[in-house]
């Protein structure tokens, strides 16, 4: 197969001139999204832009400490346009909320590409890279969905707490049946995403390879491999953000810190 | 024993509490009266250290409520309260997964003992086997008590435990309450059927309080 041919300039304004539809629609009903739209597009473009020079320059030099140093940088933004999604207070969460997602993307991105992909150089920008960016961009947020609901629903349903104390639970045996219902708040609609992987819905990394010209076949396998390390990436994550931030979230009493969400 | 001494709290400028002191002595028992907002919920949780006066002692046993003992010290008293979402999954997967607590280990499981409660409390068996998430309020109340009961304490802090149970339940939890002579009994409610029984009274008020 061929790679996927070139798209000018002028072709692209053409997707450019599908937003004419959002927004006279927006004009028409008086949503008020048109400046917001804009933003929004005009950010996703000049972001795209700068990624498409940062990448041609990545993959020119193709240099490991790079690679890895530019995985850094997407995790931190990564986490940082999460924890804005979220009500976590950044102070309390945001150090914690990095190292797990480092130790849990990391530690999948290197079993992808070694074990996985049995690539001779695991640092190539190919795979550190691009696979970096598909795991991460799929496994934050879950990640931020589990921490943001173990705490709150350690406040929401503090009773449950208090009572699970007063019944002679230490902290963790406290906390288990929360950290059990966060997991799952994470993890089943991942699952249910899974299930229907392929007939609802043709996932990115697929589309990209076919689109790159690899056989769909091996676009597949690749598909298959990225979902499950996104997965347990997310898992690993979870379990290690909650036990990071778990002592310093709550006093000697026990009682959760009223400080853990930011105030809106 | 459970004793207050002095205490005093604020919130937003206004005295939920102002220099109130009263004792209830083991086996004795104290009703705590006043509206929705008098402090009802915030007493019985400083007796467990979930909750703090700005002045003054909160004692149990003789023991000033503080850091090296508060753990402890919970495990003398049991608190249920009202209307409380206690866990998920099967009832008796709960009672088990609460008797397997490192601190509750020196209790075994005993099906007949739990059957026992749970009549006393005119609980179907078959509420072992059902979900936590699909019991009536009513059902949940019972049970919540029934596992404080199998841990054997000596107090028990009962915070508007009948308030939401028709008159039936109301009668059988309150007498099954007052037959337990040995038991120190902290019991906040509103409810008439309390009020009958002549425990000793604390009435909170709108401006500070009075015994």
């Amino acid at each position: 197969m061929e790679a996927a041919p070139d798209i000018s300039v002028l072709r692209l304004m053409a997707a450019f001139g599908l937003l004419l539809v959002p927004v006279a629609l927006s004009v028409f009903l008086k949503m008020g999204i048109v400046r917001q739209l804009f933003v929004s597009a005009g950010r996703m473009t000049g972001q795209l832009f700068l990624v498409s020079i940062v990448l041609v320059y990545l993959f020119r030099w193709d240099n490991p400490w790079l690679n890895i140093a530019w995985v850094i940088v997407m995790i931190f933004f990564a986490c940082f346009s999460a924890m804005i999604n979220s009500k976590l207070s950044f102070r309390h969460f945001f150090g914690p909320v990095f190292l797990s997602y480092f130790l849990g993307a990391g530690l999948l991105l290197v079993f992808f590409n070694r074990v996985i992909v049995n690539y001779e150089n695991i640092f190539t920008a190919r795979l550190m890279v691009v696979v970096g960016g598909m795991l991460l961009g799929n496994s934050l947020n879950s990640t931020i969905i589990g921490i943001s609901h173990f705490y709150e629903s350690i406040k929401k349903d503090n009773k449950r707490y208090l009572y699970l104390l007063s019944l002679g639970a230490n902290q963790s045996e406290a906390l288990l049946p929360f950290f059990r219902d966060a997991f799952l708040a994470a993890l089943k609609p991942f699952m249910a995403n899974m299930a229907t992987m392929g007939l609802v819905s043709l996932p990115g990394m697929m589309t990209g390879q076919i689109l790159g010209g690899a056989n769909p076949e091996t676009a597949i396998k690749y598909q298959i491999a990225i979902v499950l390390a996104i997965f347990t990436a997310v898992t690993i994550s979870v379990a290690l953000a909650v036990y990071f931030t778990a002592r310093r979230a709550f006093n000697a009493w026990g009682i959760i810190r009223e400080d853990l969400f930011r105030k809106r | 024993m459970i004793e207050l001494q002095n205490i005093t709290k604020k919130i937003d400028d206004k005295y939920l509490y102002h220099d109130l002191s009263l004792m209830v002595p083991a086996g004795g028992r104290l009703l705590i009266k006043g509206e929705s907002g008098s402090g009802k919920t915030t007493l019985l949780r400083m007796l467990l250290g979930f909750d703090f006066p700005d002045e003054g002692k909160v004692m149990i046993d003789g023991k000033k409520l503080g850091l090296e003992n508060v753990w402890l010290l919970r495990r003398q008293m049991a608190y249920v309260s009202q209307e409380m979402q206690i866990g998920r999954g099967k009832a008796e997967s709960f009672i088990r997964e609460v008797l397997a607590f490192k601190n509750n280990r020196y209790l075994s499981y005993d099906r007949s003992k739990v059957l026992t409660l749970m009549d006393d409390f005119h609980l179907a068996k078959s509420t072992l086997d059902k979900r936590l998430e699909d019991l009536s309020g009513g059902e949940l109340q019972r049970l919540a008590i029934i596992v404080t009961l199998l841990l054997e304490r000596k107090i028990y802090l009962l915070d508007e435990i009948t308030s939401a149970l028709d008159q039936h339940l109301k009668e059988l939890i309150v007498h099954y309450f007052c037959s337990l002579d040995d038991k120190t009994l902290v019991i906040s409610s509103h409810d008439a059927i309390w009020h009958d029984q002549n425990f000793p009274t604390l009435n909170l008020g709108k401006n500070g309080s009075s015994s």
